[in-house]
């Protein structure tokens, strides 16, 4: 199938999944909020990398943390993925982009799978499981799925999990998306880019890598007991920033011979070499949040001399997609840009 | 949903955490599931790795049930360590792979506790030869030990009668759970389809099998770095 051809399917997939999807608005991640603020390399960044960005000096950033879901329904308190795409404004009209979610592994290895699995994962009519049922799987010392939240009539989960069951790819993913929870701050999680990098360093050695933000605040999730509250991101960031900025550690894991360095459905073990190469610091939610935020469009093949995709299939894909998505939604790719 | 199935929906919903359940799953499910589905105890220690970030900075947890369980027996655990502090620390030097190591007697066991780099059969051998002595007066107070003595004679023997009380350490990714059981999705073909929602019991059955565990390959603050490059590195003169 042909690259165009194949970012337009996985756009088609991720839309249908959503049936109160809005035309013009992201297919995934719709709800989000734009900020400002800058990143400054650690002393240790450029032995690691010559990309402008981890060269020391100072370097304007724009951040979108956003949920994951495709629908223009915020419901903040919803177990789910969060995003953080970061962009990094070097010298001129550069920048360079960083994609990443609070889930440690995708569900796909390729693109292929990803339009399987979108089926499967399409968004049905849900409700409680019996209380029959409940006690079955309790005696099976199975935890029975969650109850649907109040106001909840539609769900994707059963068909994922489904379709984890009989592709073990899928499986962690799914397994790990079960206890994500939701943050109580965006500035309180855990961000991975999943795919792998290769970097290269002054003397040419180029390694592979996988980046993560690392919340300096530390990773708090709200209580699954309490009763979930569909608008409270947002504005919590907006009062955090107004008293303090929010800070990340952007660390890089360096992958070793044998680990998984093609496949984004599989962690790298957690012992991993990690660097940190720089600290982020986020200052503002700008009140232009239409250009900052709803029309500026990542993309995480935006890289610059010194970072390099690997050949993960699905970070490929994404790249097309990503184009595609902004072209349907008239998105900009920089604020500063006339792109 | 009416309000009588509703209240209903939550007492079930609270049933998982309820004394009662709790009750019946360790009396009666887990003896049951136990059966039905066999799990049986794992080796101990890391699973073996040929990749280099996974042969460093090993964890090895070692429990060792004292035969005298009262504070006499206690005490002399304490004592074979106490009176060989020397030897000790010169054969830790000298094997040179250690990042820590340390011992702690946790209800009536005596517990060796060390992260070392490289292979586990050589650390143990290595062990022997430097603490041989040490490691005679020490398991001489444990459970099934005598055998063993005069360790530096029993080599071999000796190093499986370690890994085998090196606790199991479960995978740090998740779902590899459903690998080590028979955990499957009942309406399937068996050995065809897992059950994700069936992780949990395989996890409670795994501990029911292997009662000591360590949780996942464990936090390093200098991942990828070995003793010996850290003592190059800080000057320390090794």
């Amino acid at each position: 199938m042909a690259k165009r051809e194949m970012a337009e399917r996985l756009v088609e997939a991720v839309i249908a999944d959503f049936p109160d999807h809005k035309p013009g608005t992201r297919p995934a991640h719709t709800i989000g909020i734009g900020v400002t603020g800058h990143f400054r390399a650690t002393k240790v960044a450029c032995d690691y990398c010559v990309a402008e960005h981890f060269q020391g000096q100072k370097v304007d950033v724009t951040v979108r943390f956003s949920n994951s879901l495709g629908s223009p329904v915020k419901h903040d308190g919803w177990s789910d993925a969060r995003g953080m795409a970061t962009r990094f404004h070097l010298g001129g009209d550069k920048a360079t982009d960083l994609i990443a979610m609070t889930l440690r592994e995708f569900f796909s290895p390729t693109p292929e799978d990803f339009l399987e699995l979108s089926k499967h994962a399409r968004m049905r009519p849900v409700k409680a499981a019996s209380i029959w049922s409940k006690i079955w799987d309790l005696l099976h010392l199975k935890p029975p799925l969650p109850d649907p939240y109040e106001g909840q009539t539609v769900s994707g989960l059963a068909g994922s999990l489904n379709y984890a069951n009989h592709h073990r790819s899928a499986q962690l993913a799914a397994f790990d998306a079960s206890y994500l929870g939701a943050p109580v701050s965006y500035a309180r999680a855990s961000y991975n880019a999943v795919h792998t990098f290769i970097v290269t360093a002054p003397d040419n050695t180029r390694r592979y890598v996988r980046f993560s933000w690392q919340p300096v605040a530390g990773v708090e999730a709200i209580k699954p007991s309490l009763s979930p509250e569909d608008d409270y991101l947002q504005p919590e960031l907006r009062d955090r920033l107004e008293a303090w900025p929010a800070e990340f550690l952007l660390l890089m894991a360096v992958g070793e011979t044998g680990d998984p360095l093609d496949d984004p459905t599989k962690a790298w073990p957690l012992h991993r070499a990690r660097i940190v190469m720089g600290v982020l610091t986020l200052v503002k939610v700008p009140d232009d949040q239409d250009t900052y935020c709803e029309k500026l469009a990542f993309n995480p093949g935006r890289l610059t001399r010194g970072i390099e995709i690997s050949n993960d299939p699905v970070l490929a894909a994404r790249i097309g997609a990503y184009e595609v998505s902004r072209q349907l939604r008239g998105g900009s790719a920089c604020p500063f840009s006339k792109e | 949903m009416s309000n009588g199935s509703a209240w209903l929906n939550r007492l079930v919903n609270s049933l998982a955490d309820s004394k009662f359940f709790n009750f019946l799953a360790g009396r009666v499910l887990v003896p049951f599931w136990a059966w039905r589905t066999p799990v049986y105890p794992q080796h101990g220690g890391p699973h073996a790795a040929i990749q280099p970030g996974d042969n460093m900075q090993r964890m090895m947890n070692l429990v060792l049930p004292l035969k005298d369980k009262t504070a006499v027996g206690r005490a002399k655990a304490a004592l074979a360590i106490a009176s060989n502090l020397d030897e000790i620390y010169a054969g830790l030097d000298n094997v040179g792979t250690v990042h820590f190591a340390r011992f702690v007697i946790i209800n009536n066991n005596m517990c060796m506790i060390s992260s070392y780099d490289g292979d586990f059969s050589n650390y143990i051998r290595d062990f022997v030869a430097q603490l041989g002595t040490v490691f005679d007066s020490v398991v001489a107070l444990i459970e099934d030990g005598d055998a063993m003595i005069p360790t530096k004679e029993n080599i071999d023997a000796f190093i499986n009668w370690v890994h085998d009380r090196d606790v199991y350490q479960i995978p740090d990714v998740a779902t590899d759970l459903l690998r080590y059981g028979t955990i499957r999705h009942p309406t399937s073909k068996p050995g065809m389809v897992d059950d994700l929602q069936l992780l949990p019991r395989a996890l409670i059955l795994q501990l029911n099998a292997n009662p000591n565990a360590l949780l996942g390959s464990g936090y390093r603050g200098y991942p990828g770095i070995t003793v010996a490059q850290i003592r190059h590195k800080m000057g320390m003169g090794w």
